[in-house]
């Protein structure tokens, strides 16, 4: 089976509009998360989530988007989607091509417009001008007819770990032949309804969230989107080979419906699995980023899964006191960092730690510092126990 | 990829005691399902359920007692639970952002019905949602078909579930997709007006690569964004082509045409690339239009022989050998699914 590399990276989040400011930002260990000043809720104080600090009509503008019914959300994919294809030297004929799949994942869609929704919903009134933008393919939808792409298109929703699911299956796509190249990634905006949902199940911090740490409070959401242009290797003739997406594995952890088991069989299963797919034993692997939300309950089970594999588990960080937890887009935003650290062989502190957790130990790496790193894990879990864990390697 | 056990949960008769022979007409422009008791999900569970998460465990857990060693658990829904969905943001709205209870919140994802279904058969394996809209059910087909290259000794199971909420129907309805009305004693496809009825159901098969004892084999499966005729019939002649088919090895197409006059053409001109060798059958006024309504053509197609009421033209009594599904969501999502009833075994 030929392998699938990476050639394209596209990327927003509350530390940057591109792969490069977020970058930077990673490296200075700068956290994106910050009060509400867009999102409109009376949590905006109370809750720091990670948003990114551009209007509606400033993205609008800024990416020539006319069309009515637009949301925030596509406007985000579109803007990490330009970037990704831009990156990859995609022509627009390449694009749409019948050979180039795009495979999205959001879990919130259009759903950030609630008092639009709720209209809509409740009210026989005549509808806004959003009524076809609220499901979670209206993201790809948008894409797919702004580019006109004829290839297979397909949205993935499984919670926190979308994203990862959908380079998933569009490395499949192309070890199959169903594809040449594809698309692959995420996008998540901020929304009422999100906040209050996690709000009401009690996982939002009050502060900037710690993840690994003995004292954690829960997590801060954020909101981007990152895409990654994915090609067969023996088609990528002189381009920038970015890394290999060498293994990838999912599984259910089949326990409760909005949290992991204590052994965190669901991880355990998931990493054991994208490490059969890569053909690699786990001391193979150099470096993980942790999904690491900074729930009582998620690091707990990572850290137990993480021991239960590996024994002395790699050095490990979570991105998420970066940028929030971006929830459809996570999965994504984490593989560009996860390549950034293959490709420029460096690591990025995880913050906010302090004290390790008592019963696990574990400490993530808390400096930058350039590092030999062979082959990055990335973990995503979500709701209804959906563990999705990618490898990617270095090109050597 | 052959089909070993099916189900379908709809606003007929499909579901354990299947009779198609009796026919429950719309209520107020809705095909609501037909839920039957639920007799493998325990009652406290089952309160909490929202009805997009029962009909998906109650049409997913009679297959998954059969094989209990499924390999993974592949969901296709546009919208899951969207009644719940609403309801959570109706609190949000109504309460100013108080203090909500979390249930309606977790059971709104759409990727709760794969979840419920792993959780109750303690399904460890490939567990996925897609919500790909007007072709999350294809695209959950074609995981399982990739899935099954690479694991040929594995089986899972494949299904879709899409409920009516008074709020989605509500949505789609200002949005032109339901007719006002539909006079009694005019069928569906006679109205000439835009908009079709609103449906719900769920459809759930146990697909494998054995093709021992098997009822149906999924041949292939094509889907296109398009608004363009000439593109959608030059894919359906290069899919034939391609599984080395003329348009009269192809003895019954299941026609999702839908009742709204903006969708007729394309299903005209598929119809038309057909000879009156192919026999055309249509359920949208059975099963009422849903995103994930071709799994419920896909459900029909597995059946033994379907009766002659639900053909447009060529019935026979024979069965089908090898059957094309057509089905084009809002105009622009178009699907054709090819299944093989005639395989040896």
């Amino acid at each position: 089976m030929s392998r699938v590399v990476i050639t394209g990276l596209g990327i927003i989040s509350a530390i940057g509009d591109n792969v490069n400011q977020n970058r930077e930002m990673l490296i200075q260990g700068v956290s994106g998360i910050s009060s509400l000043q867009f999102c409109d809720t009376r949590y905006s104080g109370l809750r720091p989530c990670g948003e990114i600090k551009h209007t509606i009509p400033s993205l609008k503008e800024k990416l020539q988007a006319t069309e009515p019914g637009v949301t925030r959300t596509s406007l985000l994919a579109l803007h990490a989607f330009q970037e990704a294809c831009g990156n990859a030297k995609l022509q627009l004929s390449d694009i749409a091509s019948p050979d180039t799949a795009l495979i999205g994942a959001s879990t919130v869609g259009g759903m950030c417009l609630t008092d639009e929704l709720y209209h809509d919903a409740n009210t026989k009134e005549e509808g806004s001008p959003y009524l076809s933008s609220y499901d979670c393919a209206s993201v790809n939808l948008y894409l797919q007819q702004r580019y006109g792409m004829k290839g297979i298109i397909n949205t993935i929703n499984t919670a926190c770990s979308s994203s990862a699911n959908a380079i998933m299956y569009g490395a499949r796509l192309l070890q199959q032949g169903l594809a040449k190249r594809a698309i692959v990634g995420g996008a998540d905006s901020l929304a009422k309804f999100t906040i209050n949902g996690f709000n009401a199940l009690h996982i939002l911090s009050p502060e900037i969230c710690t993840p690994f740490d003995q004292d954690r409070k829960g997590l801060n959401l954020g909101e981007g989107a990152a895409f990654l242009v994915l090609e067969r290797e023996e088609e990528v003739k002189d381009k920038t080979v970015y890394a290999i997406l060498s293994g990838y594995g999912n599984s259910n952890d089949a326990y409760h419906p909005s949290s992991l088991s204590d052994n965190g069989d669901g991880p355990q299963l998931s990493m054991q699995r994208a490490l059969e797919t890569a053909d690699l034993s786990p001391l193979q692997i150099s470096f993980i980023n942790a999904h690491g939300t900074g729930t009582e309950n998620n690091d707990l089970s990572e850290s137990t899964a993480m021991i239960r594999l590996f024994g002395a588990p790699p050095p490990f960080v979570s991105s998420k006191a970066n940028t929030g937890h971006t929830l459809g887009a996570a999965g994504a935003i984490e593989a560009v960092f996860s390549i950034l650290n293959l490709y420029h062989q460096e690591i990025y502190p995880s913050l906010q730690f302090k004290t390790p957790i008592e019963t696990t130990l574990l400490t993530p790496v808390q400096e930058y510092r350039p590092a030999s790193l062979q082959h990055v894990m990335s973990n995503s879990f979500g709701f209804g126990g959906n563990c999705s864990s990618l490898i990617f390697s270095r090109l050597i | 990829m052959y089909i070993h056990q099916h189900t379908c949960i709809s606003a007929q008769e499909t579901f354990e005691n299947i009779n198609l022979d009796i026919i429950h007409p719309p209520v107020g422009n809705k095909l609501v399902a037909k839920e039957p008791v639920y007799k493998g999900i325990p009652p406290g569970i089952l309160r909490r359920m929202g009805k997009a998460v029962r009909m998906g465990a109650g049409a997913g857990l009679p297959i998954i007692e059969n094989y209990r060693n499924i390999n993974g658990i592949i969901i296709g829904t546009a919208n899951g639970g969207m009644e719940d969905c609403i309801k959570f943001l109706n609190q949000i709205i109504d309460y100013e952002e108080g203090m909500l209870t979390p249930g309606n919140f977790v059971q709104s994802t759409p990727n709760a019905i794969a979840a419920q279904i792993g959780l109750m058969a303690t399904n460890k394996g490939y567990n996925i949602t897609h919500v790909h809209r007007g072709l999350s059910f294809e695209n959950a087909l074609l995981d399982a078909f990739m899935m099954l290259k690479t694991n040929p000794e594995a089986s899972y199971l494949v299904g879709t579930v899409d409920e009516i909420s008074a709020y989605n129907y509500n949505i789609d309805y200002l949005d032109g997709w339901y007719k006002s009305e539909l006079h009694p004693g005019l069928s569906l496809y006679d109205t000439g007006s835009p908009g079709s009825i609103a449906g719900e159901g769920a459809a759930m098969f146990l697909v494998s690569s054995n093709r021992k004892n098997a009822i149906a084999q999924i041949r292939d499966i094509q889907t296109i964004h398009t608004t363009d005729h000439a593109v959608l019939k030059e894919m359906l002649r290069e899919m034939l082509h391609k599984n080395a088919l003329h348009t009269g090895d192809i003895d019954l197409l299941i026609s999702g045409e839908n009742g709204d006059i903006r969708l007729l053409p394309y299903y005209t001109e598929v119809t038309r690339i057909f000879n009156n060798t192919t026999a055309v059958v249509r359920y949208k006024h059975l099963s009422g239009e849903f995103p994930t309504s071709s799994a419920i053509a896909t459900w029909l197609a597995c059946g033994s022989s379907l009766p002659a009421h639900l053909f447009q033209s060529g019935y026979t009594g024979a069965a089908a050998k090898n059957i094309m599904i057509y089905n084009n969501y809002k105009g622009l999502q178009h699907s054709f699914i090819l299944i093989g009833k005639s395989f040896g075994s």
